[in-house]
């Protein structure tokens, strides 16, 4: 007890270690960002910094991957409020009562009260994790390879079977993942598995490069195409902010149950902010009183969501630490910064210093989102009416910058070229992905966690044979899986049987058209997976357990589906076809191929001129005739990306940059 | 004129090539980040080594460099082998440090084992490895007579083949019959351990030099005892403990404990170069290399951590992996058959 004690101090005084403070400001200050912008994401702006962390110490690094996360809940709140529209995915349901506060001209206190039931809410969250570190150890240390190869399946499928309302492609994506885990040297023996005879896939597909392809070039696209600026609504005068402070304290029953809600929903692996805000909205409607006073601007549905979106974040880590069982999408991206930093989730985390752990730096984790909100709820509170203007960013303005975000970061980790190739091909398949509605975080999920999964299924089998499907604990886990499995779907099958009969006059809910193109992409997997599994034949049986066991179960899931699409493409025959002939899917093709041309573009200019010339040639380019501005705007903006490029990645961390091609032919 | 025009150019010749070794020297590390491949996870007993050579190294190299330590786990080490020797750029900028015995594995044939050891430039060995063999309090051995009588085969956690934790057991189990089941796939001594405490297995069988830094707490505790030695010298802090040898019963027996005294021993952690390093970087680091052994800094640290230093030079690591390509054919064949994986 008195180690932890030792370990909670010190984990404080880690956090103000003068660097860990700045790249902790640094985060904080990009998070805050992030979170008043609409459409650009906590988990996108993640996987953009992931390649950052790599000079740092792993308590330098979470101050600043953590500083940023643990913001982004508590400004998007504010974006939700004035403008309708959500700053955040999780901060969706603050807007439900926050804007038409806002609209009643009560938006000073909204923001009043989404700021500071935010703090209250995540320095619950942290304390929350706080207690349950001493409180899971034991259970932690205790747990064998079956077990820990149970878990991660069992984040696995709970993370599938809660993106949206296909199990199916869940399971899919996420198998897919854990194949894609698998290209490289084998773990357990080196031999090549899924190499092409290339030297490069040796070390494996790598997370950063895939990350970034996943989520931010289909981001990239998505701005693109919606082309307009991030907000169009105007603010008026912001008053009364303090009056939603002490309606924070008025209500403090109810901001302490919410966040205990949006803590333990954190704690579920698969649930995360943008669930728990719902069922603390709920609970704030069925708790009150007078629910009809919802929905039209009362400060309980702002108080609620707001605790609960900034509460998850603690509870989200419990898991992630403890059991390496990430609860969200941005647990998952984190995750992939513990393997980055060669940090183990698990027991090492939960062991002191001198014995090899890192239960301090586990500790500093708490502290670290407990003082990043209290200065972000600060400098919110002393500047909030300057702050509500960043919305008016053009995206046409911001995409150059995040573009060169995604090709530095996708090179900078590794100084390999090869990787801005991983990006590109994971940009299309998430691009892909997106249109068929297939869901991402499975697919990361399984790029991180395969390796993990590999290594105890083979220890697993290897020590007990195949008697370790019979341990209980094994069961009860698989259990587990099975209802995570199967609850959606009842849930969906009780709501369908429930559903109201239409109206009169309104028209019955027609299904889902399916996309042409769904079984395309279906065959196109199903082949992959079926090569993947031809390719094991003649590996030691050690070398092919994994891509076998997951290969197996992958082609049947990505099967199930193909046969489902090309069934709903017959019932709901021509019904996706007539849309597709307007306007507006005519512009969104054109400008769909107009990002994608900027986007090869400007991994060919850097390839042909190399960094430094292309990045200042693309970003110009960009500027002026993608986004049409001024030539002062294009100069300045020019100027300020490539220095900050240089600033950053060519004289702060030595980045070795290749030589452009086209320079290397001339001789240059 | 002609003399003049000579002199002129030899003289320019002299002031570049005397940049050229400048350039080679230090102003070559001036500014630069020397990488240090660890092949094992970080908490065990290479990462430990690794980590405070590390820390200590750039002092010793003209022009001061920094340095940082990069945990490539996978194979018992090899994927860190295979990427030292045909990946990582022979710039003299990267250092790997996997376990020597692996060497073995490419002699004896594993295709998986993708270097040839005469190829890499060879630093030196911190220190060479006292193989043990540690078991729980929870496994109920205590003794090897415990383990010899054990009516089942005790588990012994390993990391990959080739490896100390994987090859030495295996020898042993040849050698003195003992009841042996290895468990393979961890990723470093560290996760040995845990599992171990976890109750997943009976312990594991590795240097003394690891195990008295990262397990003393289970040592000093009783949690943990060193049963037995697989080196035919006692290590100087462990007379108590019986050593393997003395359970040999036969010639052939012996030849075996041999093989698991020598490249499990002096051999053990060895660091390394990619083949082709320029000579003189090289140099510089061999020499940079026993300077870190020997500074007084790291010597004081080392004390308070429990690390040995008793250094081995560059030049007779080569000698000695040289030496190993020499094997007779009937024992390689042997080895073959205990060491290779199997399935």
């Amino acid at each position: 007890m008195v180690e932890m004690l030792e370990a909670f101090t010190e984990g404080l005084f880690l956090v103000f270690a003068w660097k860990t403070f700045s790249l902790m400001l640094v985060g904080i200050a990009v998070g805050f960002a992030v979170g008043i912008l609409p459409g650009l994401g906590g988990p996108v702006t993640l996987a953009l910094m992931l390649p950052f962390i790599f000079k740092m110490q792993p308590v330098e690094a979470f101050g600043f991957l953590l500083g940023m996360s643990s913001v982004t809940a508590t400004t998007g709140d504010i974006t939700s409020i004035l403008f309708g529209i959500p700053g955040e995915a999780i901060t969706a349901s603050t807007i439900v009562d926050g804007h038409p506060m806002a609209k009643k001209g009560e938006a000073g206190r909204a923001l009043g009260a989404a700021l500071m039931s935010s703090l209250v809410g995540a320095i619950f969250g942290a304390f929350c994790l706080a207690i349950a570190i001493p409180i899971v150890r034991p259970l932690v240390l205790s747990i064998t390879s079956p077990e820990v190869f149970m878990l991660a399946m069992l984040g696995i499928t709970f993370l599938a079977s809660l993106s949206g309302e296909a199990v199916i492609k869940g399971l899919g994506a996420a198998a897919l993942g854990l194949m894609f885990a698998t290209v490289g040297l084998d773990p357990i023996s080196g031999i090549e598995r899924y190499t092409f005879g290339t030297l490069y896939l040796w070390d494996g597909l790598r997370l950063v490069p895939a990350t970034l392809g996943l989520f931010a070039i289909p981001e990239i696209i998505e701005m693109a195409v919606k082309g307009t600026s991030i907000a169009e609504a105007q603010v008026g005068r912001l008053g009364g902010v303090l009056e939603g402070v002490k309606d924070t304290f008025r209500h403090w029953k109810l901001v302490l149950r919410c966040s205990a809600l949006g803590a333990y929903i954190g704690v579920i692996p698969g649930m995360g902010g943008s669930i728990s805000q719902w069922l603390a909205y709920a609970h704030a409607v069925q708790s009150s009183p007078n629910k009809e006073r919802f929905g039209k601007g009362a400060v309980e549905g702002v108080l609620g969501p707001g605790a609960a979106n900034n509460s998850t974040l603690g509870g989200a880590m419990i898991p992630t630490i403890a059991f390496g069982v990430p609860g969200s999408v941005v647990m998952a991206i984190l995750l992939g910064a513990f393997i980055i930093q060669g940090l183990v989730p698990g027991p090492p985390m939960l062991i002191p210093e001198r014995e090899g752990g890192h239960l301090t730096l586990t500790f500093s984790f708490v502290w670290i989102v407990v003082v990043s909100n209290i200065i972000t709820v600060a400098i919110c509170f002393l500047f909030l009416s300057q702050i509500a203007k960043i919305t008016y960013v053009r995206g046409s303005l911001v995409i150059p910058f995040i573009l060169l975000l995604v090709y530095l970061g996708g090179f900078a980790e590794n100084n390999a070229f090869e990787d801005l190739l991983v990006v590109l091909f994971f940009g299309v398949l998430g691009w892909i992905m997106v249109q068929l509605d297939w869901s991402r975080p499975p697919l990361v999920l399984g790029l991180v966690l395969g390796p993990l999964a590999e290594n105890n299924l083979f220890l697993a089998t290897d020590n007990y044979g195949l008697g370790w499907l019979k341990f209980r604990s094994v069961l009860f886990i698989l259990g587990l899986i099975v209802i995570g499995t199967l609850f959606p779907l009842f849930q969906r099958w009780r709501e369908n049987k429930n559903r109201p009969e239409p109206l009169p006059g309104q028209e019955p809910k027609k299904p889902v058209p399916v996309s042409p193109w769904a079984p395309v992409f279906g065959v196109a997997l199903a082949l992959v997976f079926a090569w993947a599994l031809w390719q094991g034949r003649d590996w030691l049986f050690r070398t092919r357990l994994f891509p076998w066991a997951i290969g197996i179960p992958g082609l049947a899931l990505v099967f199930m589906q193909l046969v489902l699409d090309v069934s709903g493409l017959f019932k709901g025959r021509g019904a996706g076809l007539a849309e597709r002939r307007d306007e507006r899917a005519a512009l969104v093709r054109r400008r769909t191929t107009a990002i994608s041309g900027w986007i090869i573009g400007y991994f060919l200019t850097l390839w042909l001129l190399g960094f430094s010339l292309g990045v200042l040639l693309m970003t110009f380019l960009y500027l002026k005739l993608a986004g049409r501005e001024p030539w002062s705007i294009t100069l300045a903006l020019t100027l300020f990306a490539w220095i900050s490029f240089y600033g950053i990645f060519g004289y702060g961390l030595h980045v070795p940059f290749p030589k452009g091609l086209l320079l290397q032919w001339l001789g240059v | 004129m002609s003399r003049k025009i000579c002199l002129f150019a030899s003289a320019i010749l002299a002031l570049f090539s005397a940049q050229a070794i400048g350039v080679g020297a230090e102003d070559f590390y001036k500014g630069k980040t020397i990488t240090f491949v660890v092949g094992f996870a970080a908490g065990g007993g290479f990462d430990t080594y690794t980590r405070m050579i590390a820390r200590h190294f750039g002092k010793h190299v003209p022009g001061n460099p920094s340095t940082v330590v990069e945990n490539m786990t996978g194979a018992g080490s090899l994927v860190a082998a295979n990427h030292i020797f045909n990946k990582a750029d022979a710039d003299g900028l990267t250092i790997g440090n996997w376990i020597g015995p692996l060497v073995l594995q490419h002699i004896l044939g594993n295709p998986a084992a993708k270097f040839d050891g005469r190829g890499f430039g060879w630093l030196g060995v911190p220190t060479p490895d006292s193989g043990v063999c540690a078991l729980t309090a929870a496994s109920g051995i205590k003794s090897p007579e415990d383990w010899l009588n054990s009516k089942r085969p005790i588990k012994i956690g390993a990391t990959g083949p080739g490896s100390t934790t994987d090859d030495v057991p295996k020898l042993l189990r040849e050698a003195l019959k003992l009841p042996i089941q290895v468990v393979e796939g961890y990723k470093g001594t560290a996760r040995i351990r845990l599992a171990a405490e976890a109750g997943e297995i009976d312990g594991g069988c590795w240097a003394w030099q690891s195990i008295k830094p990262t397990w003393a707490k289970g040592v000093e505790s009783g949690k943990v005892h060193i049963v037995l030695q697989s080196m035919l010298e006692s290590h100087s802090e462990l007379k108590h403990v019986p050593l393997a040898a003395k359970y040999a019963k036969s010639e052939e027996a012996r030849d075996l404990l041999k093989v698991a005294d020598g490249p499990y021993g002096v051999l053990a952690r060895p660091y390394s170069v990619p083949p082709k390093t320029p000579k003189e970087r090289l140099e510089i680091l061999q020499k940079a290399f026993m300077a870190t052994t020997k500074d007084a800094e790291l010597l004081a640290e080392a004390r308070k951590a429990k690390l040995d230093f008793t250094p081995v030079d560059g030049p007779t690591v080569a000698k000695l992996v040289n030496e190993l390509y020499d094997l007779k054919p009937a024992v390689k064949d042997r080895l073959k058959k205990i060491i290779l994986p199997k399935k």
